[in-house]
């Protein structure tokens, strides 16, 4: 296993620059999760530590040694596709054996790691079926087994879940999850799920045109996001953002802000929360329960914030309501984006 | 309803059995029934004489002769023209910078009537005035008469052939390799393959389709090839360029031998049809479908 170091890596296509400067060191046994919206770079990235892109400039280490121009066999790495790029002539057994076969694997051992890797993925009664046989979950699993037996220093997947339905995929987050947890592989995720990457990751890396926006724990993005993106695209719903400008005295910023406060930190009534800033009177105007609690879309000065209601009786569409919100939990950003 | 239906079925393929029947199904038939008769060139009638057209087929050398002749044409028009179409179909996907632009290149003998094409071997073969002796010349080397000598005339109309279909192939090769995912060859790439293990692990078994359907119409172009011989050597020399075929059409249209020429295109569908199962035989344990 090994760690891998991303350092100041540029990616152009013709003219066009897609990755700009990016630097991210990831340790030995970590889960990384690079997230960010379809576009912004994520398979990029990965493909050039995968080997099968190289970096306009910047370096690339896995183990400690720049592999910027070695050839993705050489490198350790194995991956999974967003479509699993299963040999679709192949068995699934011939699927899963075919890299250690080329690497001139000795044939029981290739037995060995077939079994074991097709047992932890419930993929054992199918190895002799082809892929077209299969359900996306079970080709799913194929995929990661091939990525399994081969041992790789680093795993890499790119979106691997997208293609399943949503049930699968949660199932299949969970697997992955404690599949982690078991090999303790060094893994590089990209998805462009944000709850996918809040539930898999060791550390979460936020992207955004080509640009790294923050890299840290889930709660710790979650809690103190740096940017309005990592603040908007982290948690569900949205953060709620307001336009505006500071007047107190004493350090104003130049230009407008925005506030932006997460619908759980706002409330439909005085009680409860201790310290509680009244935003202002609204109208109801959509209201989405959930159960224990509804998303109550507000909409309030001209601009629509959603509230998590969490009593008994939710307020029913065009209901005046009072906004409260925990003048602690609101982030000021510029307007370049960055907090205050 | 079913009956409406299955009326409406029938009405629409109405006018292409209408066609196929009177100029495909009806000849074919008939050539089968003038295959046991001998028929007078002159006076038209024609008495049944069982399989005797059959006997005297197979008893005359030069039908064994046309069959060894077709068989080597066979042999050296598809070979080199799967072998050729499908490496350069590979090197042009793999390289699309130019791909249009030769793709439209080697189309275009294709694109050319087969009389205009084989016009214009004519001037290349010529033995003096001709392209290719000419750079033989340049390299100290005297080339022969190429359609006037025996041991060339065959593989002179060949090398024309597969010029002048090389092209349809390409085309057909440059789609079926467009359409393998680009990630089977990365992943294949991931997994440690060399550009050459990916070309016969992966490219060429998801190719295979393509493969098969290109190699079947081009076995039986060629074992029906006609318009290029007739113009480049009529057959000759010796009969080394006398295909099945062109004995055929000789038998049917100069010697006006009707009933024999019709046994020869009966035995001439049988060798197509044999050739086309036993490549659909072939194919079955080969051919991998999506
Ligand atoms: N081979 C390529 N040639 C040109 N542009 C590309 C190529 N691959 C990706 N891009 C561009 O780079 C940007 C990032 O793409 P990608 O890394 O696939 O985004 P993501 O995986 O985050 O959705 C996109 O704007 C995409 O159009
Ligand atoms: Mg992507």
């Amino acid at each position: 296993m090994a760690n891998v170091e991303i350092t100041k890596v540029r990616k152009c296509f013709g003219n066009v620059e897609v990755l700009h400067e990016i630097s991210l060191s990831i340790q030995t046994g970590e889960f990384v999760v690079l997230v960010g919206p379809s576009g912004c770079g994520k398979s990029t990235l990965l493909r050039m530590v995968a080997g099968l892109d190289v970096p306009t400039s910047g370096t690339i280490a896995i183990d400690s040694e720049i592999v910027n121009s070695m050839p993705p066999k050489l490198r350790g790495v194995a991956m999974v596709f967003q479509n699993y790029a299963l040999y679709p002539h192949m068995t699934v057994r011939q699927n899963l054996s075919f890299g250690l076969k080329l690497a001139k694997v000795d044939s029981l051992e290739i037995k060995k790691r077939v079994l074991e890797s097709s047992e932890i993925l419930g993929i054992q009664d199918h190895l002799d079926k082809k892929p077209g046989q299969l359900s996306g979950g079970q080709k799913q699993r194929v995929a990661m087994g091939r990525a399994m037996v081969r041992q790789p220093k680093v795993f890499l997947f790119d979106e691997p879940l997208s293609n399943l339905d949503a049930q699968l995929r949660v199932k299949m987050r969970t697997e992955l999850s404690l599949l982690h947890r078991r090999v303790q592989a060094t893994s590089i995720y990209v998805t462009h799920d944000q709850v996918e990457a809040m539930t898999l990751a060791d550390r979460i890396a936020v992207m955004y045109q080509g640009k790294l926006e923050q890299v840290g724990k889930p709660l710790e993005l979650y809690q103190n996001p740096k940017t309005k993106f990592v603040a908007s695209f982290i948690g569900t719903p949205s953060m709620n953002f307001i336009e505006g400008e500071i007047l107190t005295k004493l350090k104003p910023p130049k230009g407008s802000v925005c506030g932006g406060f997460r619908p759980e930190s706002t409330f439909l009534s005085e009680e409860g929360a201790p310290a509680k800033l009244f935003l202002g009177k609204g109208r109801v105007v959509l209201v989405e329960p959930l159960g224990a609690m509804a998303y109550v879309h507000v909409s309030l000065a001209g601009q629509t914030v959603i509230i998590e209601a969490k009593s008994e009786v939710f307020p029913k569409n065009e209901d005046p309501v009072s906004v409260w919100i925990d003048p602690t939990k609101i982030f000021f950003f510029q307007d370049n984006g960055n907090r205050l | 309803m079913k009956k409406d239906s299955s009326l409406l079925a029938w009405g629409l393929l109405f006018p292409t059995l209408l066609v196929l029947g009177c100029f495909v199904i009806y000849p074919a038939l008939q050539s089968f029934v003038l295959s046991f008769q001998d028929v007078e060139p002159f006076s038209k009638q024609s008495f049944f004489i069982g399989f005797e057209n059959y006997m005297v087929l197979f008893r005359s050398p030069d039908y064994w002769q046309s069959l060894r002749v077709t068989f080597f044409f066979l042999v050296m028009t598809v070979i080199p023209s799967l072998l050729l179409s499908l490496a350069i179909a590979i090197t042009l996907d793999a390289n699309p910078f130019f791909q249009n632009f030769l793709r439209t290149l080697f189309l275009l003998p294709v694109a050319i009537s087969s009389s205009m094409a084989a016009m214009l071997w004519i001037f290349i073969y010529n033995p003096t005035a001709g392209f290719l002796n000419y750079i033989l010349d340049v390299m100290g080397i005297q080339g022969p008469n190429w359609l006037a000598d025996p041991d060339y005339a065959l593989v002179a109309i060949a090398v024309a052939t597969v010029w002048k279909e090389i092209g349809f192939n390409i085309i057909f090769f440059l789609a079926g390799l467009t359409a393998i995912p680009t990630e089977l060859k990365e992943a294949a790439e991931l997994d440690g393959a060399s550009p050459r293990q990916r070309l016969f692990y992966v490219v060429l078994p998801l190719l295979s389709p393509t493969l098969f359907f290109v190699s079947v119409v081009s076995v039986i172009n060629s074992l029906q090839s006609f318009g290029q011989i007739h113009i480049l050597t009529a057959g000759g020399p010796m009969g080394e360029s006398t295909t099945l075929v062109y004995n055929l059409y000789r038998d049917a249209f100069v010697k006006f031998r009707t009933g024999l020429a019709s046994s020869e295109a009966v035995v001439l569908f049988i060798l197509i049809m044999g050739a086309t199962v036993f490549q659909f035989r072939m194919a079955k344990k080969r051919v991998h479908y999506g």
